[in-house]
């Protein structure tokens, strides 16, 4: 049947144009489609877009490319793209890496002989290491702080779960062992067995600044999360500048400069500047409300310069407090004071939520998150 | 009936169920019963997810399995237990010699002793069964792999007793809130419907559908001013349901209008969060005006 040939060729097509678009339409499901179509009535458009749809689409943020394929392809409109492109003048690119210095901390890297008498000179100067800021540290010296820190075990506090597990006592009967001890004694329960709730990890979410004066010392905290990972924890990961953006599934297979450059890329705007208010209350409408962070440690980094109005941010820290476990707030200009108060409006503001106050700023008070984390319970 | 024939006879069978399905909805539902393919619904709470596999049920007159997923839900809760009680009870009850026969072991893990959960129910009851997964995304990732399994070919393997394999598959609906993002090969193994909230017009004629006592006036207002609230930035906006919920306690309190007065009074039914209340109120004659 030439006709059939014809419509599954062009149905093909189609899925290769939505391929482009980047959406994952494989071949079993072109082959679905055509079944459907087969089903369906092929003359009627709406039902080639609604099966289509549903069979080709398998994420509500892809709805709108193959719309936009649909269009093109069937009723022959005009890619919109060009129109929204034009309505949003875009920075020329690059130009938003400016707002973060990503340190060459691999070209140190290049002569072999180099590295090794650099790494030898750092490994007597690690206790001078531990106590100098980030920013105020050599490529070479960041390197080797990247290496402590890979070392460092992240672990944070547990919690309860619904799972029990065998235990030498506990607070529920394991009749299940108990049954099947006394088969093999010939019905005679013999012992008693227990059971207790099992715990595990609470997930941590760092949400990190990444402005020009905040990202060297939040990419730190980016390596961080890498070795919390580690901990078999679960590990959210967001950058704000301007807007908000995860960067979770990146870190899974991006190195975390790569990742943190490319989200400096999507979080800012022409005008730049930190709206951390609006940055949280994104989080919270978003992530949080779904319960992303439920009974989990959120950990912010962030100096608290915010250009945004300060009752939003009041508003979000409220919400945030509600929706997690804890809050602990990183900020490097606490340095090593005590006696720190802080100063600036987004700070104050959100000071009655935060749990924990911390520095952030060198390793030292990065092996003080550590070692709080486990308590923070 | 028994399969539909047309997306128009689905729609007007669904209708005829009490719940209004869009064409997108519709056209989703027909191919998944005509492809025997599980349907994925995604959309914001209260937009009727669950609500699709209930009527779905009803209208096919299949029975209809529920599996409520949640954290840490495991096999022994969604496809089968062995009731050790029973059992225990059963070998007591034997005598010595009894117990001696090799084949006692073998009858106590026979059917007879087989507790079974909703997926082996929905599996053994095939194609009579309409099998709803409700809130997936709230069980574990491993779950999701086990899921992604029984859901390809409809069969489960019970060491004891053998595989027990459904002839026409269940037709199975899965809902999530995303709160996580799904592994994408169980979305794959799926349809995928994401269910918006509806346009003013078709909410109307729901309310109407689901509460015929209420006036239309009435109702018309009651939608108008809860499409507005939705447009607000809330952190819960209502759902469906929650128009419903409205327009039934105005209803029940014997209003015919929707005044700013009376909306605070009853703002209980829409609005479910302090936040979201006090935001509300500050704009309560803008959003009862135009109703």
């Amino acid at each position: 049947m030439p006709e059939r040939a014809q419509f599954v060729d062009m149905l093909v097509r189609f899925g290769h144009e939505l391929r482009g678009a980047g959406l994952a339409a494989g071949s079993g499901d072109l082959m679905t489609y055509a079944a459907a179509l087969a089903e369906l009535d092929p003359s009627d458009l709406a039902d080639v877009y609604w099966a289509g749809r549903t069979i080709l689409v398998t994420r509500r943020d892809d709805i709108a490319a193959y719309d936009r394929v649909f269009r093109r392809f069937f009723l022959g409109a005009d890619d919109p793209v060009a129109e929204v492109l034009r309505l949003n003048p875009g920075m020329p690119a690059g130009t938003s890496e400016a707002a973060l210095v990503v340190p060459a901390a691999d070209q140190a890297l290049d002569e072999q002989q180099d590295r090794q008498a650099v790494l030898g000179l750092m490994a007597s100067d690690a206790e001078a290491l531990r106590h100098k800021s980030f920013p105020a540290c050599t490529p070479e010296e960041l390197a080797a702080v990247r290496r402590i820190m890979a070392r460092m075990r992240l672990t944070p506090p547990r919690r309860r779960t619904r799972r029990t597990v065998p235990a030498r006592d506990g607070s529920a009967l394991d009749v299940r062992r108990m049954i099947r001890q006394s088969l093999r004694a010939h019905s005679e329960p013999a012992k008693l067995y227990w059971r207790q709730r099992k715990t595990r990890l609470r997930p941590l979410i760092l949400i990190l600044d990444v402005s020009g004066s905040m990202a060297d010392y939040s990419r730190n905290l980016l390596q961080f999360a890498y070795s919390a990972k580690r901990a078999a924890a679960r590990v959210e990961v967001f950058c704000f500048g301007t807007r908000l953006t995860r960067v979770t599934r990146e870190l899974d297979h991006r190195r975390p400069d790569d990742a943190l450059a490319r989200a400096a890329r999507t979080v800012f705007d022409w005008e730049g500047g930190t709206r951390i208010g609006g940055s949280l209350e994104s989080f919270v409408s978003d992530w949080g409300r779904r319960g992303l962070c439920r009974g989990g440690i959120v950990v912010i980094c962030s100096d608290g310069l915010d250009r945004g109005d300060p009752a939003v941010l009041a508003a979000a820290m409220e919400r945030l407090a509600r929706l997690s476990h804890r809050i602990v707030w990183m900020n490097p200009h606490k340095r090593d004071d005590v006696a720190f108060r802080p100063s600036t409006l987004g700070m104050m503001v959100a000071a009655p939520h935060v749990d924990l106050l911390l520095s952030g700023h060198d390793l030292n008070s990065l092996e003080e998150l550590a070692a709080m984390l486990p308590s923070l319970d | 009936m028994d399969r539909p024939e047309s997306v128009a006879e689905l729609t007007a069978a669904l209708r005829q169920g009490g719940y209004l399905a869009d064409r997108g909805l519709a056209t989703a539902l027909f191919v998944a019963i005509r492809l025997h393919r599980p349907v994925l619904l995604e959309g914001e709470v209260g937009v009727g997810k669950t609500e699709v596999a209930k009527v779905l049920a009803s209208i096919f007159g299949r029975r209809l399995i529920r599996l409520q997923c949640y954290e840490g839900i495991d096999t022994s809760q969604a496809l089968y237990e062995w009731d050790y009680a029973r059992q225990m009870l059963h070998i007591r009850a034997l005598s010595e010699q009894q117990v001696a026969d090799p084949d006692a072991v073998d009858k106590l893990f026979g059917p007879k002793f087989l507790l079974e959960r909703p997926l082996l129910e929905a599996v053994k009851a095939g194609d009579r069964a309409v099998l709803l997964i409700d809130e997936v995304d709230r069980a574990d990732d491993e779950f999701e792999a086990f899921l992604l399994e029984l859901l390809s070919d409809f069969q489960i393997s019970i060491p004891e007793i053998g595989t027990i394999a459904a002839d026409r598959p269940p037709l199975v609906v899965l809902t999530s809130n995303r709160t996580r993002e799904l592994h994408d090969a169980l979305k794959r193994r799926c349809l995928y419907h994401w269910i918006d909230y509806p346009a003013a017009e078709r909410e109307v004629e729901i309310v109407l559908l689901k509460e015929p006592g209420v006036g239309e006036a009435l109702t018309r207002k009651v939608v108008a001013a809860v499409q507005r609230l939705r447009e607000l930035d809330l952190a819960k906006p209502p759902g469906v349901a929650e128009t419903i919920d409205w327009a039934r306690t105005l209803s029940f309190l014997g209003e015919t209008d929707l005044g700013a007065a009376v909306a605070s009074d009853t703002l209980g039914a829409v609005i479910k969060e302090r936040d979201d209340l006090d935001v509300v109120r500050d704009n309560l004659a803008e959003i009862t005006s135009g109703a």
